[in-house]
């Protein structure tokens, strides 16, 4: 095996504009948590100190998953899965509860999210599972049963929370697996024609709050108190900005907290008010980047296994900052879901970390595998 | 990469970078679809959307909640809110605060009103918080303002709830009174205060806040450059606090307060058989309505450097000497120790002898030969010298602990007071020297060391009257939302047990009967004809009085070194329903001036128990006549 064994090579070709990349989105995350937690009263939030813990502990997480070989990390796949299932209905029964929803583990000292880790996981099990089962075709439908069970499993449990965002993250992630390694077009067509006689059947499972979201969506102005009220402060948040924004720690909407959740899902108003557009472009064109960085480490690894797992961690990334942008933005309802390496939560910025440390290995080791 | 190709065992790379191609152009126009996005919201809204947050065209008002009613034990609303009316600014450019105010200060000229306010101007101007400009205005100026509302941008009337206190005087010591959240409370956070919030500050106002306070509800509204609202875009309700049920009863306590005619003092009422109190009253006192609108700095200073001390309850937190009514303690420990029998006698020749000192007798020819009833009856104080010199101190102690005394009785309210029941090693810890013989003849009439609160004595009396045991004194029956459901609800609680035979119990309710009822009892004054009043008359000395008797009648004249007058009692003798402490500060002998005091209590509490049995009858009249005319339609 080559676990754990120093080679230079993995120094040599080491992954710094990766590395660069994420670590300046951490630290932009950082400023502005900083700003969200700078109130008129003074009383300085100690958030962004938090953040940055949750920074350090990732890198941790991150050199791990690094410097273990990602075949290795392969061969424990399903196991890393079941344990993450198993703290998914350990939360389902012991979890503790906030705003309505069951989904975090308290350590007394901090409250660990395992919906968060679950989306990694998954990815790893569902790589695993394509890697054992190379196919030249287009996979059939009933070879994807297997897969289907994987992402069903998780995504049930957390729907049932509940966390209508992370579960759709999980759906969204694995059907662009799917997609990407190939599906039988005929496959592909009763997956969705019966996806969407599901729907109306998914709708009378949805919790009234949800409802209640994904309606004012799409006219905000009606309950402007209620979830609208997200909508509309958000987007004169960002507005307000203008081109060159309002200047760090002068955001008038987040100074006076009319912006709600801005230190989680909404960190990206923040920052646009005070960055204005010059900001929002400036990190847009960063997670572009990152994006496209991620999908070419996909594209040149020598083995399935590593394309599979950089596309998914990409997939992850980028679906996340698509989606979250577009609430923010006023462009999708409010599902709650983080602006990843932004948003303030330790339990979605250490598995993310730990997440680009797979990135990094498959990219280093295309170098290092020879067979 | 060819070469690897032959590794691969899935897709074609090429296949995969078809893809990948693909995707990329699909994230890059996600992606320039949010920077389209931006640009609009930013650059070409910008303007607008900027306009909005920074005139702050959206604001958030908070809503203050109703606090809830304090009502007596028969639902009669002793504490009520009514609206009030501040002045506030809401900051607009190029206009600052103090010019509003020479505005609004010559435009109350016109009227011959002056613009009165203690309220500090800020020092910076944030656009988005209002500033209170005057506090609790009258109709006139409400009126003013809003009429010349153009003159005065940005200035708005707000209506707050405030409270209105019924009889503020004669219940402030037990409800209190509220303000405005002060810098300490706003710190603690688990409390969530904001400011400007309205808060208990006193007595069950302060005790009971976080059931009474009520929740904070928003208001999000669009205003106009002026500052005035013109779109109300939103509200979360306020929900009103709970209202408290006290076991008050308010007329008891205004019959309380006006037997005292303005002498300063205290008295509590109880109910024997479970602790409730019927009436607290602590005078002077002070109108709560005054804090309403932030108190006046001249006014506050009044209250406080006021050497009657107005803002103390009295009743928890006054201590006096006992005086005479100890004797009871003091009599039931010698019959339950064995010291004595109710037959023993002791002759009083108006003068006590230990070692060189003489201690004398109220009575200055003595009392005779006396029995422990007589003693009692007369106040016999060299009856109990000779008593207590045969217990000592600490068995007495043991007693009056017993009874309650020398501890807090647990009554919901802040600042209760301890009072003091001495033994020897009290005195070695505190003063470090040992116990004088001399200090015990003291003790065992309710001088020296001893302290008790009038809400101890009623408690002490309490258990003698029911039967031996101590209840906890219960002020508040129960917290009920405004819909009626119940949020928390008091039960009675007994705190101990006298434990005496049925004999000390016997002798000693006979005795305080005859105190007021037989022909030379002390207590004759608070004779209540029909209610067959026991009780006991005392009075404490305010400062040691010389034994010789010239500086002594001297000294007495002076008002303030006059001794306090206290009585307590309960009836009827058979199965008592109330008990009374009442004591008067420099006031005179407890018979002559404390007993009547508590005759006109009980006096009112028993009138108001006759009307209320009539009342029910003649309803319960009422009803039969109405069931018998109903009664043809029968078969």
């Amino acid at each position: 095996m080559i676990f754990l064994k120093y080679d230079r090579r993995l120094f040599q070709n080491f992954d710094w504009t990766l590395l660069a990349l994420v670590l300046a989105i951490c630290a932009i995350g950082v400023v502005n948590i900083y700003s969200t937690g700078f109130s008129l009263d003074g009383n300085q939030s100690p958030l962004y100190i938090k953040q940055l813990q949750w920074i350090f502990l990732g890198l941790a997480l991150m050199v791990i998953t690094f410097l273990i070989d990602y075949r290795s990390i392969s061969q424990a796949a399903y196991v890393i899965y079941g344990l993450s299932v198993a703290s998914l209905i350990f939360v389902a029964v012991f979890g503790h509860t906030a705003n309505g929803a069951q989904r975090w583990i308290s350590f007394g000292f901090f409250l660990f999210q395992p919906s968060e880790l679950m989306k990694v996981t998954m990815i790893i099990a569902l790589a695993r599972y394509f890697d054992d089962h190379k196919s030249h075709e287009p996979y059939l439908l009933r070879e994807l049963f297997i897969p289907c069970l994987i992402v069903l499993i998780p995504f049930v449990l957390i729907l049932k929370q509940p966390d209508l965002g992370t579960a759709l993250v999980l759906v969204i992630v694995s059907a662009s697996i799917v997609l990407f390694i190939g599906m039988n077009g005929k496959s592909l067509l009763i997956a969705l024609t019966s996806a969407l006689a599901v729907m109306p059947v998914a709708w009378h499972f949805l919790k009234d709050y949800q409802k209640d979201r994904l309606l004012t969506f799409l006219s905000p102005e009606t309950d402007p108190l209620g979830t609208g009220y997200h909508i509309i402060q958000s987007m004169i948040a960002i507005g307000s900005g203008g081109f060159l924004g309002k200047g760090f720690l002068q955001g008038s909407q987040t100074q006076l907290k009319f912006l709600p959740e801005q230190q989680t899902d909404f960190v990206f108003s923040v920052f646009a008010e005070e960055w204005g557009f010059i900001g929002g472009l400036i990190l847009l064109v960063m997670f572009i980047s990152l994006i496209v960085w991620g999908l070419k480490i996909a594209l040149h690894s020598k083995d399935l296994l590593g394309t599979i797992l950089a596309f998914g961690v990409t997939a992850l990334i980028a679906w996340q900052v698509m989606i979250n942008m577009g609430m923010v933005l006023g462009l999708l309802p409010v599902v709650g879901i983080p602006l990843p390496f932004m948003s303030y939560g330790g339990s979605a910025l250490v598995t993310l970390l730990g997440a680009i440390g797979l990135l990094m290995n498959v990219s280093v080791r295309r170098f290092v595998l020879q067979r | 990469m060819e070469k690897q190709c032959s590794l691969r065992n899935g897709p074609e790379p090429s296949e995969f970078r078809q893809k990948l191609k693909v995707i990329i152009i699909l994230v890059c126009v996600v992606l320039s679809l949010l920077v389209i996005r931006l640009w609009y919201l930013q650059v070409i809204k910008g303007d607008e959307l900027r306009q909005r947050s920074e005139n702050n065209a959206i604001r958030f008002r908070k809503i203050q909640p109703l606090r809830g009613l304090v009502m007596d034990r028969h639902g009669r609303i002793m504490v009520d809110n009514r609206p009030s009316y501040d002045v506030l600014y809401m900051p607009t450019k190029g206009l600052n605060p103090e010019m509003l105010v020479q505005k609004i200060s010559d435009i109350y000229k016109t009227r011959a009103l002056e613009y009165s306010t203690d309220l500090p101007l800020p020092r910076t101007v944030k656009s988005y918080l209002p500033v209170r400009l005057e506090k609790n205005v009258g109709m006139e100026k409400v009126a003013l303002v809003e009429t010349n509302a153009l003159d005065l941008p940005g200035v708005y009337i707000d209506v707050t709830p405030v409270r209105l206190y019924v009889d503020g005087e004669v219940f402030a010591p037990v409800i209190g009174y509220t303000g405005e959240v002060s810098k300490e409370e706003l710190e603690k956070t688990e409390e969530g205060y904001s400011s400007g919030d309205v808060t208990g500050k006193y007595g069950i106002e302060k005790v009971l806040d976080p059931y009474i306070r009520g929740r904070r509800g928003n208001e999000l509204v669009e205003v106009n450059a002026f500052g005035k609202v013109i779109k109300n875009l939103g509200r979360i309700d306020p929900t009103s606090g709970a209202n408290v049920v006290l076991t008050i009863d308010a007329d008891l306590q205004k019959a309380a307060w006006e037997a005292f005619e303005d002498k300063a003092g205290a008295a509590v009422a109880m109910d024997p058989r479970d602790g409730s109190i019927l009436a607290m009253v602590s005078l002077p006192s002070f109108d709560p309505n005054l804090f309403n609108a932030g108190i006046s700095r001249e006014e506050w200073v009044k209250l406080q450097k006021n050497p009657l001390n107005p803002l103390s309850n009295r009743a928890i937190s006054g201590q006096y000497p006992p005086g005479s009514t100890y004797k009871l303690i003091v009599a039931a420990a010698a019959l339950e120790e064995g010291v004595i029998t109710p037959e023993t006698r002791i002759s009083c020749n108006g003068s006590f002898e230990l070692g060189n000192r003489s201690y004398r007798c109220w009575k200055k020819h003595g009392h005779g030969s006396v029995n422990l009833h007589q003693a009692l009856v007369g106040s016999c104080d060299v009856y109990f010298y000779t008593v207590g010199k045969m217990l000592g101190v600490d068995r007495i102690a043991r007693y009056a602990k017993r009874f309650g005394l020398g501890d807090v009785t647990g009554i919901e309210l802040a600042h209760e007071r301890k009072g003091l029941v001495p033994t020897r090693d009290w005195k070695l810890a505190r003063m470090k020297e040992p116990w004088q013989p001399g200090e015990t003849i003291s003790i065992s009439i309710g001088q020296g060391f001893n302290l008790a609160t009038p809400l101890q004595l009623v408690q002490a009396y309490s258990a003698m009257a029911n039967g031996g045991s101590r209840w906890r004194p219960r002020l508040v029956e129960r917290i009920a939302w405004p819909d009626g459901t119940v949020v928390k609800q008091w039960l009675p609680e007994k705190t101990g047990e006298l434990k005496f035979g049925p004999k000390t119990m016997d002798v000693l309710n006979r005795a305080l009967w005859a105190v007021v009822n037989e022909p030379g009892g002390t207590g004759a004054n608070a004779r209540v004809p029909g209610a067959d009043v026991c009780g006991k008359t005392g009075t404490s000395q305010v400062i040691g009085l010389p034994q010789n008797e010239k500086a002594r009648h001297a000294m007495k004249i002076a008002a303030f070194h006059k001794d306090h007058a206290l009585f307590v009692c309960y009836a009827p003798l058979k199965n008592p329903e109330i008990a009374v402490a009442v004591v008067a500060e420099n006031a005179g002998g407890g018979g002559a001036v404390a007993a009547p005091i508590a005759r006109k209590i009980l006096a009112a509490y028993f009138e108001s128990k006759k009307k209320e049995k009539t009342n029910s009858a003649a309803v319960r009249l009422t009803q039969a006549a109405a069931s018998e005319n109903a009664q043809p339609v029968g078969p």
